[in-house]
């Protein structure tokens, strides 16, 4: 465990209950662990009244440090895998990840790789170095080639690093009817192996990647079926080659529910908010900055090699010395490979300062945030409840500040209303 | 205990079908391989291969034959590791080692079955001649090195 992790109970969670029953509120939870004597298992799920409180965030539209734009690269049928040639060159598609880039990275990488395998060579170039590039590049180190990244920019300067960087592995990934029932096994592959991988970046220093305490909240009962505000949308994709409603979205995470921790409903007496209906889950994080050094000093350390170069068709690749070539340019392939299947779905955060000493999150109303350790990050994903849709299409890649000034006023609110205070 | 086990798997009814369709619907595979110099296995020695693999081997090999994050895929990354490799010896890995909880259970028309059954898989296709069985004429063919080729088909 690292300090981050051992400070918290100590600092800013605050009990007005006895330890037991604040162990009985959040079974397992890591933020009460630091100054709550051990309990036995017969104590710990006992259910008593808990007064919790977590400090609330700061979040004020004054402490906004950055906003950060990106479009996801939605593909209806899902990410593009297959083969071509190009001149004496083998290319191997890997882009179009969706909203779920990070997530299935590793499990992408690795079908990929498997594939690029059968060409018998030693040498091979990754075009990209967002987090798919960077990945497959590594992916491909471990199955013993020697890699080459080709890219305009590295990790840092790529949209992927302008994602929000959370489990999020069917989201905006492709649509039920055009991905077809084969793009859901090869889903489940994708995230069984990814998230298998991902357990070999917890527990380090600097906190690569974590899980941490994430709250939905809700004014409406769970159970009930979700309604979009009515917004003069009509057909779907198969009529109008646009999504047109969020049901048409693929939800695949039910095939994985075996390894990944269930959400659990809080009792109005453990709901330490001012919304009606909670629920606690354990979310597994990215953190951008620690994570993309690690990956990027592995790729170093075992021999791989950068080229900053920008290509403007795909007939450029014939001047590369390597003859495979694994092809990972993101939403960029829609101009640098003409490739029109390339949907743009709009996101942005808002970054405040980071408080490492509160790891939680908590999502309401369409707003969310995420205390990460390169920021306190703020999210508007549908403060309309147009069901996620308002983004579908939407290239504006720049910022808007007063959608991140919406999303922290409607999160600020809520705390201004909660039994949250100061420890 | 383990030869038990295995038995009662061998017996029990595969999925055989449905994991034939999955595999050809998965993109990866989208892409097939060339044929040269491979050795010539007849198409009855690839289907009782398959029979037999998705009886004993698909629980940890996966039915499509992708693995998982602990079990080797049998596509792909096989290739790499086998081709130009002389048959007689994955023939003998096999019967060596596989089916993992009952090693040494396959007969040598089995094991050849089941190799014959990874060529196709990998995208070699069957011939008239069966796979001699015997390990000195295995010696003398080698696995295939089957590059995946370009995608022509117009769903990308
Ligand atoms: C707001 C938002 C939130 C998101 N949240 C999550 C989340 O919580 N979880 C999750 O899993 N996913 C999330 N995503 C999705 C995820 O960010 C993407 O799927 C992922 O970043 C795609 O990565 P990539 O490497 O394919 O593309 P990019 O990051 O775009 O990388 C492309 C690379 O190719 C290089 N390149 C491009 N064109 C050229 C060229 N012509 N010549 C040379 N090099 C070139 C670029 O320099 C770059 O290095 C989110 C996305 C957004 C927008
Ligand atoms: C209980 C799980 C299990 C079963 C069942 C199983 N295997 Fe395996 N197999 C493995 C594991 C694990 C390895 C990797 C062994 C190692 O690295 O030592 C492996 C390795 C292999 C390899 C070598 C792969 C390579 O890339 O070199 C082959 C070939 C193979 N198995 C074939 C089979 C066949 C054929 C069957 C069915 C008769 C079978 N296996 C059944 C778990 C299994």
């Amino acid at each position: 465990m690292t300090n981050r992790n051992r400070n918290i109970g100590r600092r800013h969670l605050v009990a007005g209950a006895s330890a037991s029953s604040l162990v009985g509120a959040l079974a397992g939870s890591r933020l009460l662990h630091a100054q709550t004597p051990p309990v036995s298992p017969a104590q710990a799920f006992t259910p008593q009244k808990p007064r919790i409180r977590l400090q609330p965030f700061d979040l004020r539209a004054d402490q906004i440090t950055d906003i950060k734009v990106c479009l996801r690269p939605f593909r209806p049928m899902g990410p593009r895998f297959d083969v071509e040639r190009v001149g004496n060159k083998l290319v191997f598609h890997n882009y179009g990840h969706g909203g779920s880039g990070w997530s299935l990275s590793w499990g992408s990488a690795s079908l990929v790789v498997e594939k690029v395998s059968t060409t018998l060579q030693r040498k091979v170039a990754v075009i990209g170095c967002g987090i798919i590039g960077l990945t497959t590049a590594l992916t491909a180190q471990r199955a013993g080639f020697d890699v080459t990244i080709y890219t305009k920019d590295l990790l840092p300067r790529t949209r992927s690093v302008r994602a929000n960087g959370s489990w999020t592995p069917d989201s905006r990934i492709s649509l039920t009817a055009p991905a077809g029932p084969g793009f859901a096994d090869l889903w489940e592959k994708m995230a069984r192996i990814s998230w298998a991988t991902y357990r070999d970046y917890l527990g380090l220093p600097g906190n690569p990647v974590e899980f941490i305490e994430h709250f939905v909240l809700s004014d409406r009962p769970f159970n009930t079926p979700h309604e979009e505000g009515p917004d003069g949308r009509t057909g779907d994709y198969a009529s109008t080659g646009m999504p047109q409603h969020g049901t048409e979205f693929a939800r695949y995470s039910d095939r994985i529910k075996d390894i990944v921790p269930t959400a659990e409903e809080l009792h109005p007496s453990e709901n330490p908010f001012a919304a009606p209906y909670a629920k606690r889950n354990t979310l597994m994080l990215y953190n951008f900055a620690s994570y993309g050094h690690l990956l990027m000093s592995e790729f170093f350390q075992a021999g791989g090699h950068v080229v900053i170069r920008e290509f403007h068709d795909p007939s450029e690749l014939t001047s590369l010395p390597e003859k495979v070539i694994i092809n990972c340019p993101g939403y960029a392939a829609r101009d640098w490979w003409n490739d029109k299947s390339l949907i743009p779905v709009r996101g942005q955060t808002a970054w405040l300062p980071p408080r490492p000493d509160l790891p939680y999150g908590l999502h309401y109303q369409g707003a969310s945030a995420v205390s990460k350790t390169d920021g306190l990050m703020v999210q508007a994903y549908d403060l309309n409840n147009e069901g996620e849709m308002g983004s579908i299409g939407n290239s504006f890649e720049h910022p808007d500040r007063s959608e991140s000034e919406r999303a922290i006023k409607v999160l600020a609110d809520l705390f201004a209303r909660s039994p949250l205070s100061e420890g | 205990m383990p030869r038990k086990f295995f038995f009662r798997l061998m017996r029990s009814g595969p999925l055989g079908a449905m994991a034939l369709y999955v595999a050809s619907a998965s993109p990866l595979h989208a892409a097939r391989p060339a044929a040269s110099s491979i050795p010539s296995f007849s198409a009855e020695q690839a289907q009782s291969g398959a029979d037999l693999y998705q009886r004993a081997c698909a629980m940890c090999h996966g039915a499509d034959l992708s693995g998982n994050f602990q079990t080797p895929s049998l596509k792909g990354r096989l290739v790499a590791s086998w081709a130009g490799i002389p048959l007689s010896r994955l023939t003998g890995y096999i019967q060596r080692a596989m089916p993992l909880m009952a090693p040494g259970t396959l007969s040598p028309e089995d094991a050849t079955a089941l190799v014959a059954f990874l060529m196709r898989e990998n995208g070699a296709s069957p011939a008239k001649t069966a796979l001699p069985v015997t390990e000195k004429r295995q010696a003398s063919l080698k696995f295939p090195a089957l590059a995946i080729q370009p995608d022509t088909s117009p769903s990308k």
